[in-house]
């Protein structure tokens, strides 16, 4: 095939156009992904292997507490725009209070003592990796 | 005769090369200095941008797919094959709409090309996995690929310049 591109040895003009455009598509995607990108924030309260609730964090307006029915010692969760943590807790070593707040995608919140895990999920990490 | 033979074996040793070039090239992998999943600097990409420039875009395509294919049965990882598919089409087309225009030279083909092939992995892993949400680490490979689109592009000028190995004009 007769090419000029084949001859050239330097960049030309349009060369940076192309360059031009893959910045902007690059921008765009940015752009388009961003609202998206750890907004979607859902807190997955799961007891003994079971799913007992999931809270919507992106969508709360106002905080929410609720107690986990069914654990061995009582605990109750609260839930505001975009964290939760564990408020209180009866159970004896308190590691699941002293957590705090957690608000980062990929979070975990755990009590031990009434086998109880909260996860937040969302955003981005729905894929750690992807090779290929 | 003696014309088909030597076009069969161009393409033949053209496709060892390109091969050897993507199996070399996954040993070191360039996603260690930058963490981005599909990362790769597509030095292979070097042999389809030569072969599209010095011989036709048909053994071009031919090469690309025996590379392709013998590359996930050599790598032994099949399921690789869907990403390097769609990508070296994608990205084997838009260089050769590209190599038809004035006015760009190799970087530019190249770049547009390592785009590309960017683009089409993500789509086919966003295929894969059934869901959009991939999609964000276009916008990294998307500049990353500038970066290895000029690097292969200024390689392949010297390839395509210093090899006219296979001129049309004096087969």
């Amino acid at each position: 095939m007769r090419s000029s591109a084949a001859d050239r040895t330097r960049p030309t003009l349009l060369d940076g156009l192309v360059v031009l455009v893959v910045l902007v598509a690059a921008g765009a995607i940015l752009f388009a992904f961003r609202p998206k990108a750890g907004n979607f924030l859902t807190a997955r309260i799961v007891l003994d292997n079971e799913l007992v609730a999931e809270i919507p964090l992106s969508d709360l307006d106002e905080p929410v507490t609720m107690e986990v029915p069914g654990a061995k010692y009582p605990i109750t969760v609260e839930a505001e725009r975009g964290r939760v943590r564990v408020a209180h807790s009866d159970c004896p070593s308190q590691d699941c209070v002293h957590t705090g707040w957690v608000s980062r995608s990929g979070g975990q919140i755990v009590c031990l003592p009434n086998r109880l895990v909260i996860t937040v999920t969302g955003g981005t990490a729905e894929a750690d990796a992807v090779t290929g | 005769m003696t014309h088909s033979v030597r076009r069969l074996t161009r393409c033949a040793v053209l496709t060892a090369l390109a091969l050897a070039i993507s199996v070399c090239e996954g040993l070191v992998p360039l996603s260690i200095l930058i963490p981005l999943p599909g990362l790769r600097l597509g030095l292979a990409n070097l042999v389809t941008v030569y072969a599209l420039c010095r011989l036709s875009a048909r053994e071009a395509f031919g090469i690309l797919m025996a590379r392709c294919l013998l590359g996930a049965i050599v790598g032994g990882n099949l399921s690789a094959l869907a990403f390097s598919l769609t990508g070296g089409i994608l990205a084997f087309a838009v260089m050769w709409l590209l190599l038809h225009v004035r006015g760009l030279s190799l970087f530019g083909v190249c770049i547009a090309g390592a785009a590309a092939h960017n683009t089409g992995q993500i789509l086919a892993a966003m295929g894969v996995l059934a869901s959009p949400a991939i999609a964000v680490y276009l916008a990294p490979l998307l500049l990353a690929s500038i970066l290895t689109g000029a690097v292969t592009g200024a390689a392949s000028i010297l390839l395509v310049q210093r090899v006219p190995w296979g001129d049309s004009g004096r087969t």
